[in-house]
């Protein structure tokens, strides 16, 4: 028997099928009409996608509101933007971004997930208020004005090389690391550790009793959420050329929240719908109306009211029923998450 | 006779996609706007829509430029770089803009400075005063038609000179960086004209009580203190160094924004005497801003400011830039800019070709009766500074 857990990340499953073909063809689109503007907002939708791809881990999962998730995106552009300007290398400045950003997350980890509830949400909010003023205020770090001179890289896929200056390239770049850290957030919360995530949400006080640590399960989840946004925020400078504090901002973090909700807390897949949907929203309302913000606001309003579990959350169940007619037929669902319903379901 | 009309219309379109690459040159001139339309920048972000639309519509009704009409449009900058760029990058690729204007914050003017030299375009600013646009971090595609930071220290620097010569300065500015860096700035600019220097201290924001400083001020007994504090701040500041009898025998200068018309009702007698250097003021008594502020007031129902005049006199450049090139080709506009002198409401300014900084004359206002008067005119070349640009 297939639990109801595993039913509903497949179903995320062929949602997020659906995005990545839907990309392409824009992509493919794109390049054919030798579009710039619309391939690079996309491309930024997507980057923005991980960020809150990383709040619905930690609020759909742990159960865990932060209000500071742009702190780890701010480090991850900051370091990658840094390591871009001393040494054009993607992979590089990837990989100094994810040093950096695990180091932050662990500390930010310790100080965080000391409370939790409304206190986390307050803690998070305040870590990385602090942090942003920080860089706003010391000159080696471009200060108020940011950084500007992040220089356009030449990105090395094996035999490939994709300039970060080709919208359609970059573009699929993006996308692949994305969908790649939706694939492994995914993966994880199919493990047991994942079914310990859910648990805690559930019920946090009955995880000890089943010998779980409630701490470390906490702390893993803040860490990698960290690690997806610092990941996402080094395909930043890539894009854009600059880094600035304004990256850090409550604006930034406050946005993802509202892209998780919008798509559908605790979906994955919904937070990067979301994530796209606020970007070109925004993007429409904004050069239509100067009151965007009101407009945004009554959407927000209007889809915590009437769709509560979000655009995906509304969707999903109806591809869980679909999906939960085919396996009538004896089961061959795939060993690797065989092994772990045995042990969850037990 | 409908279907002859159907064929009429089809040939005029056909001929129309045929010719698109010459309607390009014949068209309305597109420029883009970014500037803050909602947040807290919307007042500054509405001075430079006002101006900028009061100049297009008095361009277009003289019959635009170079006979062309003058298009402008507008995106919210939300005083965010990330946003800004995003914004220019629509009006660059989608709009097709041949010229993009209106970035506030220092940080947007610098990224869409970069975004523009990719996109190979024009941008210019009329209201970042950060030093580094025109200096360390120019951009051969950005042009700043208003002062910089340093021009109004410069200015007022020159006033103090002849107003109370090798006088003792104390500074008292926000512990932030931009505080330190205007700071900075002035006391560089006042010891090079002989003012000497008797200490510093910085406050945090928002400071409550500034009394305890007030003991180090009265030991090292300036004649001027210089001021970098905004807002509510130079509130108490002011007024604390009032009840303590401090302000005798004292002039109290600062940077164009201690005392603005928003805190200079809060502040009353104790503005009195406060002096500082500005690029503009309602007050400046030429036929040209006489009659600028009084169709702007008609236009607007409200006066113009610093963003609202540097604005306004923006597209005069860009049309006298363009006619002299005769093109909207961004290489030529570039050579016509360089250079060029043209008449606005702060008088004539004229853009240095060596870091495309406008110099202009600068005024020092001083709070007489709590209003700012005119006392004394800086002269665009005393006022300027060096060209620091390396880049070009």
């Amino acid at each position: 028997m297939r639990d109801r857990l595993t039913t509903s990340m497949r179903a995320s499953h062929v949602l997020a099928l659906i995005f990545v073909v839907a990309a392409l063809c824009l992509a493919a689109f794109g390049a054919a009409t030798g579009d710039t503007f619309y391939l690079r907002l996309g491309t930024e939708a997507l980057i923005f996608a991980g960020l809150a791809l990383s709040v619905d881990l930690l609020l759909g999962y742990s159960g865990a509101l932060s209000l500071g998730q742009a702190l780890y995106f701010g480090i991850g552009a900051y370091v990658s933007a840094l390591t871009l300007m001393k040494v054009p290398s993607f992979w590089l400045a990837m990989g100094a971004a994810f040093l950096v950003t695990l180091a932050a997350a662990i500390i930010g980890g310790l100080i965080a997930n000391r409370v939790r509830g409304v206190y986390f949400a307050l803690i998070t909010f305040g870590l990385a208020q602090v942090f942003a003023k920080v860089v706003y205020n010391t000159r080696e770090l471009g200060a108020s004005d940011g950084m500007i001179g992040v220089p356009v890289i030449q990105i090395g896929l094996g035999p490939f090389s994709v300039s970060a200056a080709s919208p359609a390239g970059f573009f699929l770049v993006v996308l692949g690391i994305i969908m790649g850290l939706y694939a492994l957030t995914a993966y994880l919360l199919d493990t047991p550790f994942g079914r310990v995530l859910t648990a805690l949400k559930a019920n946090e006080k009955r995880v000890p009793f089943l010998g779980y640590s409630v701490w470390r399960a906490r702390m893993a989840a803040y860490v990698f959420a960290g690690l997806v946004a610092g990941l996402s925020g080094a395909l930043y400078p890539m894009l854009r050329g600059f880094v600035s504090p304004e990256l850090m901002f409550f604006a930034t973090s406050g946005n993802a929240v509202i892209s998780v909700i919008l798509g559908g807390v605790g979906t994955l897949i919904g937070a990067i719908y979301g994530s796209v949907l606020l970007v070109i929203l925004k993007s429409i309302i904004g050069s239509w109306t100067e009151h965007h913000l009101i407009v945004i606001g009554l959407l927000f309003m209007a889809c915590v009211m009437f769709l509560p579990k979000g655009m995906v959350g509304f969707v999903r169940p109806r591809i869980e029923r679909l999906l939960g007619r085919e396996p009538a037929a004896p089961e061959p669902a795939p060993p690797s998450s065989a092994t772990i319903k045995s042990g969850s379901a037990a | 006779m409908k279907a002859r009309i159907r064929i009429t219309a089809a040939v005029l379109l056909a001929a129309a996609a045929l010719s698109q690459p010459a309607l390009a040159q014949s068209g309305p001139i597109k420029i883009g706007v970014v500037t803050p339309l909602s947040g807290t920048y919307t007042p500054i972000g509405q001075q430079v829509r006002w101006g900028l639309e009061l100049a297009a519509k008095e361009i277009n009704a003289a019959g635009g430029i170079a006979g062309r009409q003058v298009n402008l449009l507008f995106e919210d900058e939300e005083a965010n770089p990330a946003v800004a760029v995003q914004k220019a990058e629509k009006l660059f690729q989608v709009e097709k803009v041949d010229f993009l204007a209106g970035t506030v914050n220092s940080g947007s003017t610098l990224a869409v400075a970069q975004l523009a030299e990719r996109n190979d375009k024009l941008a210019a600013t009329t209201v970042s005063f950060a030093d580094s646009i025109t200096a360390d971090k120019c951009s051969p595609n950005m042009f700043r038609v208003n002062a910089r930071a340093e021009q109004q220290s410069v200015a007022l620097a020159a006033w103090l000179e002849k107003e109370k010569p090798k006088s003792k300065v104390f500074y008292l500015g926000p512990d932030y960086e931009m505080g330190r860096s205007t700071v900075a700035a002035f006391k560089a600019n006042a010891e090079k004209t002989g003012a000497q220097s008797t200490g510093e201290v910085f406050a945090p924001l928002d400071a409550k009580d500034y009394t305890q400083y007030f003991g180090q001020i009265r030991a090292s007994r300036p004649q001027v203190v210089y001021t970098s504090v905004a807002g509510n701040d130079t509130v108490r500041l002011l007024t604390q160094l009032q009840d303590f009898g401090l302000l005798s025998n004292l002039t109290v200068v600062g940077a164009s924004g201690t005392v603005t018309s928003q805190n200079i009702g809060a502040i009353g007698a104790a503005a009195e005497g406060f002096a500082t250097g500005v690029g503009y003021s309602t007050q400046i008594d030429t036929p040209a801003n006489k009659k600028f502020v009084e169709t702007f007031r008609a236009a607007t129902k409200a006066d113009p400011d610093l963003y609202g005049a540097d604005s306004y006199g923006l597209l005069f450049a860009y049309k006298a830039a363009v006619e002299k090139a005769g093109s909207t080709e961004t290489a030529k506009v570039r050579e016509a800019l360089r250079g060029l002198s043209w008449q606005t409401p702060q008088g004539e300014k004229t853009i240095r070709a060596g870091d495309h900084q406008a110099m202009q004359p600068m005024y020092v206002v001083r709070v007489n009766k709590g209003k700012f008067d005119i006392i004394a005119n800086v002269p665009a070349d005393q006022a300027i500074g060096p060209d620091t640009c390396t880049r070009f």
